[in-house]
Formats: structure tokens, sequence, C-alpha cells
């Protein structure tokens, strides 16, 4: 199906040799100039779209009073609105007064402007940090030497073939759309750190080649909370936390359903399997 | 500063930032930093999406699209303008301020702050976000018993 045009606001200045082009037919037609001007980034666009009017749109439809009980869950009530504001298409500020014009009674609310509490929190401590967000904060409270940890990102994460129906979900969904839930990024992250025993700087870096909301503060950072370098311990979860979070899409389709799922186990169990201490 | 260009960054990309509301109809450039693009910083080389995502925001801002060294091309788009000055809006990498250096000796510069989330003082103990909170939280929902709007 052909896409409607896209077309760059009108410039009151003239255009100058070497200006990259604004206007298109289609979407298709400004994928196929983009592959053509960034050879070497790879894969498309994503289905979602950037600019201020689809900003606009997410920002009607944040449910405040929802969103404390149900964010959790993958297809609970969370606003999407993230690429739009690590980039400023909207402002944390503009955001907040959009959450307070919904807002009766405070309780209600305080989820959600806390969740925008921490993108302002992991901003400011990159401003302190600067590039020292690429290094441990702290030790690991794993057990393992940080050298342990493997330095190359594996093919079957790579390419989303790990044969777990969760991962390879997480996975195709990064690789296409450029975002995944709180949940999935979290579930992510543990599996790559502590079942693959992976560096997070490795996951870190693959996640902000792919997110469209790919901050070096936000993601760095969590990926050292999953990791325990910033923590008081690592993070980890089990199949009945993602079965029921992910409502059971992905393990009632998984080739390990019935045995061989590596997050069937109690938390006493996974934890003394995956660290030692 | 009577006639300066705009520099418009990844950090900013709506009609909010504060270049744009300063100075409406000025000239104004995006420059898609190729280095970065490239993966020459600690992050990796950015996917088409990411590039899509940014170029479909910037389609819908006044503003002239380069791609190259940042502060090269902006200093070419200042003198292709006559301009005797740059504005720009504050922002968070460590890169900004670097390139703010390379601009700096050719042209005044001027660093406007976007509307923050919560004005802190003093400066919040960054320890964990626990601390934080305790003094954001109180802060934030001051501006909302002043904010218009129902109740
Ligand atoms: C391993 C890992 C990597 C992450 N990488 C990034 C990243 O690169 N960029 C990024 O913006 N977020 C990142 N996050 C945080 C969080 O997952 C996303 O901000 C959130 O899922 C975006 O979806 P949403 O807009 O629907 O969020 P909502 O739940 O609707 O929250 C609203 C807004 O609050 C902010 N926010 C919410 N939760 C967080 C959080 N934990 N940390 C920081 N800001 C938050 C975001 O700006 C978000 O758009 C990461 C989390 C993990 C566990």
């Amino acid at each position: 199906m052909a896409t409607p045009p896209r077309s760059g606001v009108p410039l009151a200045w003239p255009e100058q040799p070497g200006d990259l082009p604004r206007q298109f037919t289609s979407r298709d037609s400004l994928e196929r100039e983009l592959k053509q001007l960034f050879p070497q980034a790879e894969g498309g666009l994503s289905p979602i779209e950037g600019g201020r009017r689809r900003a606009e749109e997410l920002l009607t439809r944040i449910q405040p009073q929802r969103y404390g009980k149900g964010r959790n869950f993958l297809d609970g009530p969370v606003t999407r609105l993230s690429p739009y504001i690590r980039h400023g298409v909207l402002t944390l500020a503009e955001v907040r007064d959009a959450v307070f014009r919904r807002t009766r009674e405070r309780q209600s609310s305080e989820k959600l402007i806390n969740e925008l509490g921490w993108r302002d929190y992991w901003q400011r401590l990159w401003r302190q940090l600067g590039d020292g967000i690429w290094h441990d904060q702290e030790a690991l409270k794993t057990g393992h030497a940080s050298n342990s940890y493997a330095s190359d990102l594996p093919d079957d994460i790579a390419t989303g073939s790990t044969g777990l129906a969760c991962m390879d979900g997480f996975i195709a969904e990064l690789h296409s759309s450029g975002w995944l839930h709180n949940h999935a990024r979290m579930w992510l992250a543990s599996y790559l750190v502590h079942w693959r025993r992976l560096r997070w700087q490795v996951g870190a870096r693959w996640f902000l080649q792919h997110l469209l909301d790919g901050d070096p503060a936000s993601n760095n950072l969590s990926w050292q909370w999953v990791a325990s370098s910033f923590s008081h311990k690592p993070y980890i979860f089990n199949r009945s936390n993602l079965e029921r979070y992910s409502g059971g899409r992905f393990c009632s389709a998984c080739c390990l359903r019935d045995r061989g799922c590596p997050f069937e186990a109690s938390y006493e169990d996974l934890d003394s399997r995956l660290f030692q201490r | 500063m009577k006639h300066p260009i705009l520099w418009i960054h990844g950090e900013a990309l709506g009609p909010s930032n504060p270049a744009l509301v300063a100075y409406p109809g000025r000239p104004a450039v995006f420059v898609f930093d190729t280095a970065l693009l490239e993966g020459a910083t600690p992050a990796q080389s950015l996917s088409l999406k990411r590039i899509g995502f940014l170029y479909e925001c910037l389609l819908e801002l006044p503003v002239t699209l380069r791609r190259g060294d940042v502060a090269e091309q902006v200093l070419a788009f200042a003198g292709a303008h006559g301009a005797d000055g740059i504005v720009t809006s504050a922002a968070t990498d460590p890169r900004f301020k670097a390139i703010c250096r390379q601009l700096e000796p050719h042209l005044p510069l001027q660093v406007l702050e976007p509307e923050p989330f919560v004005v802190l003082e003093p400066e919040p103990n960054l320890g964990r976000f626990s601390r934080y909170w305790r003094q954001a939280e109180r802060a934030v929902w001051a501006q909302w018993a002043t904010a218009p709007g129902p109740r």
C-alpha cells in the first residue's frame, strides 16, 4: 500500500548544494533515499513514526490512573513516549504538565510522575559522570570477576535464534521496531548478563544501536542496575514472573515449554545457580 | 546578536526548543554527525530505524539538514547566511560541550536552557534514585498545585 507524501515544512531561506532532501513522495521513498544517504546503517524504517504530530497523538492517550497498576504488563497502559522524550520532540516538562492536566487527586498520578523522574535522574547523573557511564559504578555483586564476562555478542543473540520464544520475540521486536517494553528490556538484559555471562557494555551498545529512545544515560545505567554495578543485588526473574506479565504469550508457543526452560526455577535456585556467593 | 543562525541538535527536536522559540524564522541547521552514525564513540553505529526516526522529526521543523562534521557544517551554514552568532539549546551529551568548544573561537555562541522538569536547590545527592526522589518529588508536585487545569 502506498503511503502519503512526506514533505518537510517549507524553509524561509534558499537551499544550498549539499543540503539533504526534505521532500519525499512516500515513506517508502524516504526509506530508499536514506539507505543511499547512510549506506553503513543497517535495516529499514521502524513502523514507529517520528515527529511532533505523532507525539501529540500519543500524549492525548496517556492514562495516569491506570498506569500504576498496569505498567508492568507487556500489554499494559504505558505511554510509548520514550523516543519522543529522548529526542526532545516533547520535553519532560510538557509531559509532566499533560499528566497534571489529567490529575484530580495526586495519588493516582504519582507513579507516572515518578517514572518521568527516573529520566531526569539519569540525565543528571550523566552530566555528573560524563563518559564514566560506560564504566562500572561499583563492584559487581554476583561473585564473578568482571573479566569472566564475555566481550562479544553471541551470534544466536545477534540473530534472535536462541530457541527461547520469549528472548527471540524481544530481539525481533528490538530489531524491527526499536522499542521494547521496560519489562522486556529488563528480562533481555538479565538473560544476557546473568545467564549468558556477557559484559553489560556489550548489551548496552547493542541496545543503543537499535532503540529509537536509545539514550546512553538511561540505557547504560539501567544495564548497570541489572548487572549490579549500580544496585545492591543483580536483577533476575523466573518463568512464572515472565509468564504472568507477558500473559503467557511466549511460553505457550515455546519449544522448551515442557522441559529445559532455563528460567523455570525458584529465585533461591536461580540465585545459587547463577551467582557465586 | 541581530541575525544569528540556530543550531538544532538531537536532544531538542520539538517546537519548544528554546532557540526556535527565541528566534522564530531564523535559518536553522541540523547536522547528521557522521562520526556518531558510524560508531566512533563508545556506542555502535546507528541503525537506519534511528536515523529515519530523527529524519521524520526533523521534517516537521523549519530546519536545513546536513551531514558531516558538526562544527564544520554549522560554521559553514553560519557563513552562508552572514550570521553574527549561533544560538542553540543546552544538551546533556558530553559531545555537545566538545562541539561548543569548536564553535566558540569563530562566532559568539548562545546556549538557551529548555524548560526543566524540576528545579532543585541545593543540588540533589545522586547516590541512589530514592535520595534524589525524596527531594524532587516534593518540588515536582508543588508545580501541580499551581498548574492550571481541572482539579
Ligand atoms: C536495560 C534497559 C535499557 C533501557 N534503555 C533506555 C533508553 O535507552 N532510553 C530510555 O528512554 N529508556 C530506557 N530504559 C528505561 C525504560 O525501559 C523506557 O524508558 C520505557 O520502557 C519507555 O517506554 P514508555 O515511553 O512507554 O515508558 P512509560 O512507562 O510510559 O514512562 C514514561 C516516560 O518516563 C521515562 N521513563 C520511564 N521509565 C524509565 C526508566 N526506568 N528509566 C528512564 N526513564 C524512564 C521515559 O522517558 C518514558 O517515556 C531502559 C531500561 C532498561 C531496563
